[in-house]
């Protein structure tokens, strides 16, 4: 190297220049992800046997103890196929939002993140924007895997009215997911609570039995889940016959959940990262 | 009006509980220093690195970089400082050191094909362009270590913190990391530069802090540094055939300081001159006594000495 003033690379600044900084996250992850190939897969294997299990777990169960959709009878396996779909995003979306800041943390790499002119919400959507995008793709191939392999009468029609429900309802699951994270920068652990809250969420959305099962308390607390909300609508987008205005009044119902729900976990992440900068121990893990 | 300094701390303190890790802690690195913090574990370097690149904040006292208050760790400011972290662990270990670096470089506001270029330069710059595809967990220490390097050149910072970047290198990829840290000072880059390798300070630093338990000890040129507190010690080598006895050479030395026998059949002897002695005068004195001085050199480090007396604890 010879001693001469070096050429400084234009740099972008500004909100426009953050959202740019977003590609440069999505294509690191999705690098990591491919060079975690044997995870990648069997992650999809598991998921395919989760099909087949609800499939023969389906041949016991009386399709006149399910709701009808639309006015169409359905089987065990169409029933519970959309909340295996939701309930499994939900649980990896939650899992990967919260365990997200967590491994940056673990690998050492939150640090260097943070010396770098990045907000920390550009940080914080950085970190989750792949699984924001590669979990929903999932899903969906994951729906029209099973409806091609056991023959499930999904409506394609259906698909742009159950994609708009899933849209509204993806900022409810990140910002429990951003809470999360939140909470694990404080406390170092947080595993557990992704579990149980994903189980609760789960349990009170009707993904694998009709609502009418739980004690009439319970069920009618379970009508204001969002997630029992989604899978609602998406079954009657999917099974019935609800078009893209019915989609939307789902929307609406579920908007106001999401919003709150992001906007209070993004306030606890940033709680959370400036209590770590005021004691001084980001780098602890 | 002078400009201001690159790198300014004021009194800074930080507490962790109820322990005082940094002390009222004061510096003034302008721009084109290499200014070495100095001290033992624990003695505050890595907090003092954390609290100027905004990763801790001062539970007391004010940081200025670059003329700007650094207290609200504003992004702008952000841009424009180069961290290099001690420790391996600040690198994307699956993905290649081009990738890391377009990545980083693209969080700097770089646009993509601008990035790609710099990250290419800089990997040219540290000697790792053959190594651009190799995944970083391939990388040996002191690859990674030129890695960091390159990060911060990235964007030419004007200010640079670098903590112990070289504790756990082999000489040579250390000499490699110091020359790349002064390429930059000469370019105008005000540096600080954590360490406890005191033997690379001399040609290298400009100043020196030391800090021991949080506190400021020393601060001043290298130099100075190795003055202030020097303990000088030499080895003599004295002719068998002109060599009084031990007590002789001892009287013979009077206020110049003591002797001590070291290897009494290499007639080798250790020389300890007092405070304000000189060592010619203590040589000519032992020739005067009938000794024959064949070699002389310095025992240790007079640095090395300076700096174990300085963060001794009280």
């Amino acid at each position: 190297m010879s001693a001469q003033p070096y050429v400084e690379a234009p740099r972008r600044w500004g909100t426009l220049a953050e959202f740019a900084k977003l590609p440069a996250f999505l294509r690191r992850d999705l690098l990591t992800a491919l060079s975690y190939r044997f995870g990648f897969v069997t992650g999809w294997i598991a998921l395919g046997l989760q099909a087949v299990l609800f499939y023969f777990v389906g041949e016991l169960v009386d399709p006149g103890a399910l709701p009808s959709y639309g006015g169409h009878d359905v089987t065990y396996l169409e029933f519970a196929i959309i909340g295996i779909a939701l309930g499994g995003f939900t649980a990896l979306a939650l899992g990967r939002i919260s365990a997200g800041i967590r491994n940056e943390q673990l690998m050492g790499t939150l640090e260097s993140l943070l010396v770098t002119p990045t907000s920390p919400n550009t940080i914080q959507i950085g970190t989750v924007l792949y699984d924001l995008v590669y979990v929903p793709v999932r899903t969906a191939l994951f729906l029209v895997f099973t409806t091609l392999v056991f023959g499930l009468d999904l409506r394609a029609a259906g698909l742009p009215a159950a994609l708009l429900v899933l849209m509204a309802f993806i900022p409810f699951v990140w910002g429990l997911g951003v809470a999360n994270a939140g909470l694990v920068l404080t406390f170092r652990r947080g595993a557990g609570v992704v579990g149980f809250g994903a189980m609760i969420l789960t349990l009170l959305s009707g993904a694998y039995f009709p609502l009418d099962l739980l004690p009439g308390w319970l069920a009618t607390v379970a009508q204001y889940n969002p997630l029992a909300l989604t899978i609602d609508s998406m079954r009657e987008s999917l099974l019935g016959n609800a078009g893209t205005t019915d989609a939307l009044v789902a929307a609406a119902e579920i908007l106001p959940f999401s919003v709150v729900s992001l906007l209070g976990g993004l306030w606890i992440f940033r709680l959370a990262l400036r209590r770590e900068r005021r004691l001084g121990t980001i780098g602890l893990y | 009006m002078d400009p201001p300094c690159a790198i300014e701390a004021d009194t800074v303190s930080r507490a962790f509980g109820d322990q005082e890790v940094l002390s009222r802690v004061s510096l003034a690195v302008p721009a084109g220093e290499i200014h070495a913090v100095l001290g033992r574990n624990g003695a505050g370097k890595t907090t003092l690195i954390r609290i100027l690149s905004g990763l801790t904040t001062p539970t007391d006292g004010a940081v200025r970089l670059l003329g700007e208050d650094a207290s609200g760790n504003p992004r702008a400011l952000r841009g424009r400082v180069g961290l290099v972290p001690s420790g391996d662990r600040s690198f994307y270990l699956r993905l290649s050191g081009l990738e890391n670096l377009l990545f980083f470089a693209r969080l700097h506001g770089m646009r993509k094909r601008a990035a790609r270029r710099r990250a290419g330069e800089t990997l040219a710059m540290v000697g790792l362009e053959d190594a651009a595809r190799q995944r970083v967990g391939h990388y040996s220490h002191g690859m990674q270590k030129r890695l960091s390097i390159a990060r911060a050149l990235l964007t030419t910072p004007p200010v640079l913190l670098v903590d112990e970047a070289t504790h756990d290198l082999d000489p040579h990829a250390a000499e490699v990391v110091r020359a790349h840290v002064r390429e930059l000072a000469d370019r105008g880059t005000a540096t600080i530069w954590a360490t406890q390798r005191i033997e690379e300070l001399r040609g290298f630093a400009d100043a020196v802090t030391v800090l021991r338990e949080g506190e400021t000890v020393f601060v001043g040129s290298v130099s100075a540094f190795a003055d202030a507190v020097a303990v000088r010690s030499h080895l003599l080598r004295l002719a068998p055939s002109h060599r009084p006895g031990t007590s002789e050479l001892r009287t013979s030395l009077a206020g110049h300081g003591s002797i001590e026998v070291v290897d009494e059949a290499e007639g080798d002897f250790r020389l300890t001159l007092a405070p304000d002695a000189v060592l010619g005068d203590a040589v000519a004195a032992l020739t005067a006594a009938g000794a024959q001085v064949t070699a002389c050199r310095e025992e240790g480090s007079e640095m090395l000495d300076a700096f174990i007396r300085l963060t001794e604890s009280e």
